[in-house]
């Protein structure tokens, strides 16, 4: 797929700015502060309604504004669309897909497929189990977007489920009556239910995601190192079957029991989930340098790439927020080998020449500032 | 609010109060009533007022009624081995409108939600327990959304009621006249789930 125009109103520090991408590679070139990452975020929000810097749309809009907008035309394999979305700072959102507005989410994602690739990524080594699972659930989302629809109902049991938890609790420590226990049985076998679809379609997608990371893992480091990834479910099970994970989820609550009254919240489900990142038999947390964890990051943002080109059928665009300067002459030229021409890369800097002259020669340049974008 | 003198201030911030009316809606309205001739608006007010007054709940169904028992479960001609359990009066109201179904109804006035403190003890339960249990009925049906409030309120009514009826669930699927392409993938996947064998009618 090739992004070919996006149009930027009102959203972030860009009052009106339209781009026309023309290589398959774009660089934006810029000082701090001046609007680059606001424009990846912008195409990361085509992609999955999500921002990776805020939750909140207000954020997205212009100071002073009430609204703002994100359009972008995208070429893919069969046809060319029109995207839009229109963000307010107050209310939803509104979705449209060639100038019809969408009712449900769902339909509007997976039209456009992108992996982004940060600085904030290394914190999928270093940080806390929430931002490899927001990872891998984002990851998901882009290859089943029912995923989302998921995910969604889940927390929603989830939010009923500590209500009624916290309002037992309340109680004190009587036991509970015939009623409530009741209750509470009908909150454990949704959350069973919900939670068994989540947790196998994380492993599902895990499952195929990790062979490739590993081959990537082997590439770059020039194979001195071995990758590991270990999906460990709150939950465990063993056999791919809902009836089968249900119960798994049935057992370890009863297990729990008196930890969840006394605590008056679920402690059991697919929110505790961990992915473990192992590099040579040492949490990758506490291994190696920078630049090893920075390998490992690559590896996975490469293994994201091929797996989505490989499910939609189409090679997806990849986003790299001011990383490449970081990473060494052999791991730029790794990742350029493993781009080659088939995805669209847009890629921020401050400095031109940090780049590869094999990189300049094939690109486009952009300058950013205070947010106008205009030929380098 | 200089433009608006206090009495017309008043009303519109009442109608303002309305489900779906924001402040250009209510000021049209306002504005409308004060054109009208004082015999309209008075028959508006005491049509408001007397709804208010006289309607209550079916002490049978819950439906709403400005009698003890609604029109509909007085209706000798209506099915009553059949009850029909909705979540509030306008799903009844859109039944009613096909003209297909022909028992008894159920209003459950809400669904299990612990977040807004609404457990089986603040619907009407109980009494539908007591219906259900009664010799001539056979079937309940509960046609209450799927959401996750309502799928859990689905499955508090068929653990209750299974042991002494019929339990059935209204199915969830595509719309008529809608093509397969165009529905959404939960949709389909419901569609899938509730499929049945294909039987000569």
């Amino acid at each position: 797929m090739f992004l070919r125009r996006l149009h930027l109103r009102q959203f972030r520090n860009y009052t009106d700015q339209k781009v026309q991408f023309e290589a398959q590679k774009t660089i934006l070139v810029g000082n701090n502060a001046q609007g680059k990452s606001n424009l990846l975020e912008a195409v990361e929000l085509l992609a999955t309604l999500n921002s990776h810097r805020t939750s909140r749309d207000r954020d997205l809009v212009q100071n002073e504004q009430t609204t703002g907008q994100i359009t972008a035309t995208v070429e893919r394999k069969h046809s060319t669309i029109e995207l839009g979305i229109l963000l307010r700072k107050q209310g939803r959102r509104t979705l449209k897909l060639n100038t019809e507005t969408l009712r449900r989410q769902m339909e509007f994602l997976g039209q456009v497929n992108a992996v982004q690739f940060s600085g904030l990524d290394l914190d999928l080594v270093r940080g806390g189990p929430e931002i490899r699972r927001n990872w891998l659930d984002a990851l998901v989302i882009q290859l089943e977007p029912v995923y989302a629809y998921i995910l969604q109902q889940y927390n929603q049991v989830l939010r009923q489920r500590n209500a009624l938890l916290r309002r037992l609790k309340q109680e004190e420590m009587r036991s509970l009556s015939e009623g409530e226990k009741m209750q509470l049985a009908l909150w454990d076998s949704q959350l069973a239910a919900n939670g068994s679809r989540v947790t196998r379609r994380r492993a599902r997608v895990l499952g195929r995601l990790v062979p490739i990371a590993q081959e990537w893992h082997r590439l770059i480091s020039g194979a001195k190192e071995q990758l590991e990834i270990h999906y460990t479910p709150n939950v465990p099970w063993t056999q791919d079957n809902p009836e089968q994970v249900q119960q798994a989820f049935l057992s370890k609550i009863e297990q729990r029991r008196t930890a969840e009254k006394y605590q008056g919240r679920t402690v059991v489900g697919t929110h505790r989930d961990e992915i473990e990142l192992v590099i040579n038999n040492t949490p990758a947390r506490a291994y190696g340098s920078q630049g090893q964890q920075r390998t490992l990051v690559l590896a996975l943002k490469l293994a994201e790439l091929k797996l989505i080109e490989e499910v939609i059928g189409e090679p997806p665009l990849l986003l790299l927020d001011d990383v490449l300067a970081e990473l060494d002459p052999n791991r730029q030229n790794q990742l350029l080998e493993a781009i080659q021409g088939r995805f669209q890369t847009l890629i921020t800097a401050t400095h031109i020449n940090a780049f590869d002259a094999q990189w300049l020669n094939a690109s486009q340049i952009f300058s950013v500032a205070a947010g106008e974008v205009s030929n380098f | 609010m200089t433009a608006y003198t206090p009495p017309l201030a008043r009303l519109i911030e009442q109608l303002q109060k309305l489900p779906g009316v924001g402040p250009k809606t209510a000021q049209r309205l306002a504005l409308h009533i004060l054109k009208q001739s004082e015999d309209d608006v008075e028959a508006l007010a005491q049509a408001i007022l007397a709804a208010k007054k006289q309607v209550g709940f079916c002490q049978t169904c819950f439906h709403l009624s400005a009698d003890k028992t609604c029109p509909i479960c007085r209706d000798q001609q209506r099915d009553n081995k059949t009850i029909c359990v909705v979540t509030d009066s306008r799903d009844v109201i859109a039944l009613e409108k096909t003209r297909e179904y022909h028992g008894k109804y159920h209003v459950l006035g809400g669904v299990i939600s612990p977040m807004d403190g609404i457990g089986p003890d603040q619907l009407n339960v109980q009494p539908l327990v007591r219906r259900a249990s009664f010799p001539e009925v056979e079937e309940v049906i509960l046609a209450i959304s799927p959401s996750v409030e309502g799928e859990t309120t689905t499955l508090y009514l068929g653990q209750l009621l299974r042991p002494f009826v019929r339990v059935t669930q209204i199915a969830f699927g595509l719309p008529m006249g809608g093509d397969l392409e165009y529905a959404d993938e939960v949709t389909l996947a419901r569609a899938l789930e509730g499929r049945r064998e294909l039987v000569n009618s």
